[in-house]
């Protein structure tokens, strides 16, 4: 492969690196006919990225004759390429990315004013294709709307915050906090918004849905959709199907894939007090519905120091977790280990990943609901802001 | 203004008094080194040379002229103590080093010889500081014999373009290599990291080369950690000389001009890592 | 028990969060004092916290368009809360162009406090987000914990300096040593001092002004004090550095009482807000 890319294109390139970056270890390359596709997939296969660039993107794209060539490199390594967006920004006149599978290796080339030249070899290794199998146009609900509307409700969670729950009725949107099912629900301060649904873009909903899924990866999309300006358009369906974050223009195409935690868990994690409160209507302006004095009556006659009200008991206590369905043939030894070494941590069910398929039916292939594997969600080790 | 209130015979006592109406300026080119806490003060006619070193294999040398500062009185030929650099730093920038104009920190330096604190008078919009830092007898800075007739090669860069290259270095590479050849690639930073190697190429034509003497083609390797620190430098100043001789030492000389637009001098001096076979 | 209230100017919302954001500075968790006339936010010195204390009162009237306050009992009209300033805090910073906010007591999977704001969208519908921050309710029999201090017996009281030139010196200082001499005279004078093996530094003010208190307020030593008789505490520098870095209200008087060898109280004043800290010395 021999490509090269200019002016603009180069951080839009450097974009997708970085938010590729929040999803998984490791970058998967596929240089294809029909364009670059750069992927990578979180450790527990919650999460699944893809970004493909059509041979347009580029000024200059030129596939591998040999049309099975995949390979992977630590992600942070070509991260480090891209490190500084301002100095790509003011410096890089063009990049070049050559691909030598005879000596494994990936040199990246950046042209830089003044005639400074940084070539980087970067060794890979042969890999199996990854592909997630998923289908967003079946998806019965689709929500898109400007990168700015995302990126201002996402400002409202806090950074700490893992997992958001997307509800959905005829004209509005709610997101709230997800509470993890042992967390302390008396210390969590609970967030909600309500979006209405004028200020989307496209707005069709065939079925009103909560969906629960991780965060991180949506602002990993966010930035890279921010910096872009594209749409972000959002397919989903019932609560454990996958969610589908989409950004798309002439000459690329991103598509990030996220698990969403299933019915069971769903309903459980809002079964204490506030129940179905994602589904339900906004609160009417009650101020001076909520009398507190039960809980003063409760503390002034109690013996006790501390205030005694009933915490709500955990409904979910049973270690039951994620389950997560792979349909990926010839896994590499060292993921599987991985899939089974984790203890289970969390239910996130149905994202089907399947390998080596042929390139033709990647985006399309429907999703098949057979050989559940147990596996967990990240637990990645916080943001690496 | 406060500072010149002291008593004369207050002054007297003093081997070496050195005055700067703007702290700024010694404390910025003294960050330049300050990646030890030891640091050698050196003080003659000409001014005050502060050195820092690490490992017997790296010396960093800060040179600030007598006519930087407003007074610099010295009443022995040579007057050397060391002090803790850090604990300097800090008394120097007591007031925040304020980089607002017409805000600048007044300082006035004192030393009574052998034994005695240094001694920092310093003043902000009528507020008095006072530090008094103790120093101990000075150790002999290391001879790196690095001399201009044994120049073998030698560029002066603007500093902004290997800056940028100094920010993003790969640390998991444990050498930096310098090429620096009379042909192709004639500068190169190469690395050799976890995840491949890199290489930053600067054509000798560039406009950012102001000068390119290069007479045979070497190849040395520096450890990363010794030529790390030196990036402070490099962000201080505008202009750098790169230097190397005939035994592969390293000469970093750094041109940086403080907020009254004067120029001091900061030169780090490296050994090589070990021999790199001619290809 | 009821407590409902609403803030529509920009400004009070602005100010109010600057406010809970310089107690987010201060504290991680404190008592939220509701009275018909005030707003008070009260950390009581216990050794857990170091011994440092903390009182902030406000005008509720400045800050509030609507406040409704129906307290624990008629006698006792006033509620406690304990609540984690910084949640509070996080909340209003997602609220900053809101066309409103309202903050009410409500009874959610916990005591609540949920503050509501209607922000602009780009349809003609708002968009609403609403934070529910638990707290804690305090029972009336824990009420005398959060009552406001006594005026400490001072020795000396001074006019703080800039507090942003003495936020420089004192996070310099902390680089250097973990305690601080605070010591300062009736004629204007403040030093701040720290000696370490390696360094002694002392920072002097000068014609800083002595605040006239009544007469009953300083009894300490009296009149009969020598103006140039510094009185000192040396303290926990973290702690003196927690106050000056959160400080955001630009108080337009900042003053300090020293109780020699005791207590430092430090006190900002600006219209409708005072904040009180106390830092006890250490030997």
């Amino acid at each position: 492969m021999d490509c090269v890319s200019t002016g603009g294109n180069v951080k839009v390139l450097a974009k997708a690196i970085h938010s590729l970056s929040r999803i998984g270890e490791e970058l998967y390359l596929e240089p294809m006919e029909d364009g670059l596709t750069l992927r990578a997939v979180n450790s527990s296969r919650s999460a699944f990225a893809c970004f493909m660039l059509s041979p347009l993107f580029f000024q200059r794209y030129q596939a591998p004759p040999d049309q099975a060539f995949h390979c992977k490199m630590p992600i942070k390594s070509v991260q480090a390429v891209f490190r500084s967006l301002s100095s790509l920004e003011r410096s890089v006149e063009k990049c070049r990315i050559q691909m030598n599978s005879e000596k494994s290796r990936l040199t990246i080339t950046l042209h830089c004013k003044h005639g400074l030249l940084k070539t980087h070899n970067l060794s890979f290794q042969d890999c199996e294709s990854l592909q997630a199998v998923f289908d967003k146009e079946s998806r019965g609900n689709v929500l898109q709307a400007q990168p700015r509307l995302w990126v201002d409700t996402v400002l409202h969670f806090p950074p700490s915050l893992e997992e958001v729950c997307v509800s959905v009725s005829g004209e509005r949107v709610w997101l709230k906090n997800h509470v993890e099912d042992d967390a302390d629900p008396s210390r969590a301060m609970m967030t909600e918004l309500c979006l209405s649904s004028e200020e989307f873009d496209h707005f069709a909903i065939s079925s009103q849905n909560s969906i629960t899924f991780c965060l991180k990866e949506l602002r990993g999309l966010l930035t890279f959709a921010e910096s872009s300006g594209l749409p972000v358009s959002m397919y989903f369906d019932d609560p454990g199907s996958p969610v589908v974050l989409s950004v798309s223009d002439s000459v690329l195409e991103a598509n990030f894939v996220l698990a969403t935690l299933s019915e069971d868990s769903h309903q459980h994690s809002h079964s204490n007090s506030k129940a179905e409160r994602c589904k339900a209507q906004p609160p009417p302006d009650d101020f001076m519905s909520d009398d507190m004095d039960s809980y003063l009556i409760a503390m002034e006659t109690s013996e006790l120091a501390v205030p005694s009200y009933e915490p709500a008991p955990h409904p979910c206590s049973t270690n039951h977790r994620a389950r997560l369905s792979s349909t990926r043939q010839e896994e590499e030894e060292e993921e599987e280990e991985e899939l089974l070494d984790r203890p289970p941590s969390k239910k996130f069910c149905s994202l089907f990943f399947g390998s080596v398929l042929p390139a033709s039916t990647q985006l399309t292939s429907q999703t098949t609901r057979s050989q559940e594997v147990l596996a967990s969600d990240s637990e990645d080790e916080g943001e690496k802001e | 203004m406060p500072l010149s209130t002291q008593s004369q015979s207050e002054s007297d006592e003093y081997i070496l008094v050195a005055s700067l109406d703007n702290a700024r300026n010694l404390s910025n080119i003294l960050k330049a080194i300050s990646f030890k806490d030891h640091a050698i003060f050196n003080a003659t006619q000409n001014g005050l040379k502060v050195t820092v070193e690490d490992s017997k294999c790296l010396q960093a040398n800060a040179f600030i002229q007598a006519d930087i500062f407003q007074e610099f009185t010295i009443r022995q030929d040579v007057i050397g103590f060391q002090v803790n650099l850090t604990v300097l730093l800090d008394c120097l920038t007591i007031f925040g080093g304020s980089t607002v104009p017409g805000v600048s920190t007044a300082l006035r330096m004192c030393y009574i010889g052998y034994g005695y604190p240094l001694t920092l008078f310093l003043e902000e919009a009528g507020v008095v500081t006072v530090c008094k830092i103790n120093t101990q007898e000075p150790e002999e800075p290391l001879d790196f014999d690095f001399c201009s007739t044994n120049v073998t090669n030698k560029v002066i860069l603007q500093s902004d373009s290997l800056k940028e290259a100094f920010s993003e270095l790969d640390m998991t590479s444990e050498v930096l290599q310098l090429t620096m050849s009379p042909s192709h690639p004639y500068f190169r930073l190469s690395t050799f990291g976890n995840s491949g190697n890199a290489h930053y190429d600067y054509p000798k034509d560039s406009d950012m080369m102001e000068l390119f003497q290069c007479t045979k083609t070497q190849k040395n390797r520096y450890k990363m950690s010794l030529l790390k620190p030196s990036t402070k430098a490099l962000g201080l100043s505008c202009k750098v000389s790169v230097r190397t001789d005939s035994r592969g030492f390293l000469s970093l000389q750094y041109l940086v001009r403080n907020d009254d637009g004067q120029i001091c001098f900061v030169e780090y001096y490296c050994c090589p890592d070990e021999e790199v076979d001619e290809e | 028990m009821k407590f409902r209230a609403k803030i529509n100017d920009v400004g009070c919302l602005n100010h109010f969060t600057r406010v809970v954001n310089t107690i987010t500075k201060l504290t991680k968790a404190c008592v939220l004092r509701l009275t018909v006339n005030n707003v008070y936010f009260v950390l009581s010195g216990k050794v857990a916290n170091g011994g440092v204390s903390m009182w902030c009162e406000l005008l509720q009237v400045n800050f509030f368009d609507e406040y409704q306050l129906e307290g624990v009992s008629a006698d006792s009209n006033e509620i406690c809360l304990e609540v984690a300033p910084e949640n509070l805090s996080r909340a209003l910073k997602t609220a900053q162009n809101a066309k409103f906010v309202k903050i009410k007591l409500t009874k959610k999977h916990c005591p609540c406090l949920t503050l509501a704001a209607e922000l602009p969208s780009l349809s003609s519908v708002s968009r609403v987000v609403t934070h529910d921050i638990p707290v804690d309710v305090i029972p009336r029999r824990l009420w005398h914990d959060f009552k406001e201090p006594s005026m400490p017996d001072f020795d000396v009281s001074i006019y703080l300096p800039p507090l942003k030139t003495m936020k420089s010196v004192v996070d310099r200082m902390k680089n250097l040593s973990n305690y601080l001499v605070v010591e300062a005279n009736l004629s204007g004078e403040m030093n701040l001092k720290i000696e370490t093996d390696l360094v002694s530094v002392t920072t002097h003010f000068k014609n800083l002004g002595n605040p006239p208190w009544a007469d009953d307020a300083s009894q300490g030593g009296g009149q009969s004090r020598p103006v140039e008789a510094m009185a000192h505490a040396r303290v926990d520098i973290r702690k003196l550095q927690q106050f000056l870095n959160g400080q955001q209200v630009n108080p337009s008087k900042a003053m300090c009482n020293i109780v020699d060898q005791r207590i430092v109280h430090l006190i900002l004043l600006q219209e409708d807000v005072s904040l009180q800290y106390f830092i006890p010395a250490v030997a």
